[in-house]
């Protein structure tokens, strides 16, 4: 695929459609626990939580592997760090699982070398598959530029987490679409801080969040898979 | 997993202004200009090993700037098994950091060393490095004299660097005190493990919300620990990353989505081929009557051996020293046959 604006465009608009078929509404990431706890329980707590979850997972995890990518290093060694680094067991399931539907989707719907050859590592068993790595490696191939690429996922993962929250506290649906509107500055923010990050701020961890998702291990009544 | 660490060592050399005083005005500690009257052996004294340090001290931008400084202090160790007892047949210390003579707490044959740092404190652009190696068959447990507590490091950082690697069917406890960082602190702790798919690592820590003259908590400027666990061998690899940032002047750190609250938090992980869901499960009962938020997840099996992570944020440094404490024990217990710890420290 030529790599021109025009032609990753819409591409990427359906490589974040939160109708993609990955299994997101599927996974909470946590804040299910916090709903347990009666501690994310309307729209402004779900805020918070949102704003944590970007400010601290998505950025020196997901939002570094993208940018590493990027930059160049082998997809192995991403992978390698990633499931070393996403200590809780449903959070590392929950990315390989909607990372290997994403590279199925990919191979067949935006076929280039880079996705065959990770789909190969993933096949052979030398690689997981981890979310933000797939979205990375197709979003590159496809041409689409770093930061473009990174918002676009950041973004998605908030809105997959949000249409979830809507169903699971519940929220109105006018109230899911404020918190996504108030997520575009953490959205930038996050963008901004990623920029400047090094390997050793790579998987920095948030005991909370953490500790959140182990606990929904042990949840009794659950609407989700993490 | 070569990657992030060549990444590390990019970087040019730093030149940097001098050290910082190294007289913080700290109520209840103990002076490090006022050394630990136990302070023994040839070891070049603070003021000394400063002055050593001025061309050398670091900006804390930059995280090459570390592998520049000359060591504060530096421990080599090695353990070997010998007749059904472990002991030291390699031990080489010099400057700041040094062990109490080993003893043997009970007849398991398993040597303990106490960590010393007779300055009582880490300083600015002070760097310690820690190199242990427990061989075949041997066992080891390694605790600390007391809490380590990171003054003010204005323009700098005080570093550990671990190095610690396990033999096969090799077992190492790790079990320091709490780690205290004053206002203005900043800390970066790195440890790389190597152990084999037969050894055994249970390492506990518990980083208190830090001491400033005001009371206040979360004063100090940034906390970096961070962790990687290799299991050599064929099918080995990086079997987990913990990697923990705390920095209070980023962001609130006390609230939802990072402390929840609370001000303590304890780690313990646990890597060995008998870590299992059913150890997760015992460990989830067992913490389940502490006061403190508490989450157990096991890590993907690398190699034969697997790891348990357990989180714990908690208001007191006592309530996570019993709780961790409560989790080696049953470890110590079940794998060994061995009492629980009583390092009658305090």
């Amino acid at each position: 695929m030529p790599n021109t604006a025009t032609s990753y465009q819409l591409a990427l608009q359906q490589l974040t459609d939160s109708a993609l078929p990955t299994g997101a509404f599927a996974h909470s990431l946590g804040f299910e626990t916090y709903i347990d706890r009666g501690l994310v329980r309307d729209e402004a707590s779900f805020s918070t939580w949102l704003s944590a979850f970007v400010g601290q997972q998505l950025t020196y995890s997901d939002g570094l592997a993208i940018r590493f990518l990027y930059d160049g290093t082998p997809v192995e060694e991403l992978e390698s760090l990633l499931t070393a680094q996403l200590l809780p067991r449903q959070l590392r399931e929950a990315s390989t699982k909607m990372g290997g539907r994403l590279l199925e989707i990919g191979a067949e719907v935006f076929p280039s070398a880079a996705v065959e050859a990770y789909r190969a590592l993933v096949r052979d068993g030398r690689a997981d598959g981890h979310q933000p790595l797939a979205f990375a490696v197709v979003a590159r191939s496809l041409g689409v530029p770093f930061e473009e690429a990174l918002s676009a996922y950041l973004f998605a993962t908030m809105t997959s987490l949000t249409q979830n929250a809507v169903r699971a506290i519940p929220l109105g649906q006018n109230a899911g679409q404020r918190v996504l509107r108030k997520a575009h500055d953490d959205v930038a923010a996050a963008v901004g801080r990623i920029l400047h990050l090094g390997w050793d701020d790579f998987g920095a961890l948030s005991p909370g969040l953490e500790i959140s998702q182990m606990r929904h291990e042990r949840q009794r009544a659950r609407m989700f898979m993490s | 997993m070569t990657v992030p660490l060549q990444k590390r060592k990019q970087g040019s050399p730093l030149t940097v202004p001098s050290p910082p005083a190294a007289t913080p005005d700290l109520g209840p500690c103990p002076s490090p200009a006022a050394p630990n009257p136990r302070k023994l052996g040839s070891g070049p004294s603070r003021q000394w090993a400063h002055r050593e340090l001025h061309h050398a001290a670091a900006p804390k931008s930059g995280s090459a700037a570390s592998q520049t400084m000359s060591p504060m202090g530096q421990l080599s160790l090695q353990i070997a098994e010998r007749g059904g007892k472990s002991v030291a047949v390699h031990q080489y210390h010099r400057g700041a950091l040094r062990v109490l003579r080993p003893h043997y707490l009970d007849d398991s044959g398993q040597v303990c060393f106490v960590l010393v740092n007779p300055g009582g404190a880490y300083l600015g652009a002070d760097l310690y490095l820690v190199d242990v190696e427990v061989q075949a068959r041997a066992s080891l447990l390694l605790t600390t004299q007391s809490a380590t507590k990171i003054y003010r490091t204005p323009g700098s950082f005080a570093a550990q660097r671990m190095d610690l690697k396990l033999g096969e069917g090799a077992r190492l406890e790790l079990a320091p005190d709490q780690l205290i960082a004053y206002r203005e602190a900043s800390y970066r702790q790195n440890t790389r493990i190597s152990v084999r798919p037969t050894s055994s690592l249970v390492m506990s820590e518990i980083i208190t919300p830090g001491w400033s003259p005001d009371g206040a908590s979360f004063k100090y400027e940034e906390l970096r620990l961070r962790a990687e666990i290799h299991v050599e061998g064929e099918s080995g690899g990086l079997l987990a990353l913990d990697n923990l940032l705390i920095r209070p002047n980023a962001g609130d750190v006390t609230g939802l989505g990072f402390m929840e609250g609370f001000s303590h938090l304890g780690s313990l992980v646990v890597v060995d081929p008998r870590v299992d869901q059913t150890l997760a499960d015992q460990f989830h009962e067992l913490t389940a009557a502490y006061d403190a938020y508490t989450g157990i997840s096991l890590t993907a099996s690398r190699g034969e051996t697997r790891g348990l992570v357990l989180r714990s944020l908690s208001n007191s440094t006592g309530e996570l020293h019993r709780l961790l404490g409560d989790c080696t024990t049953l470890l110590r217990g079940k794998w060994y046959g061995q009492e629980p710890l009583n390092l009658r420290k305090h």
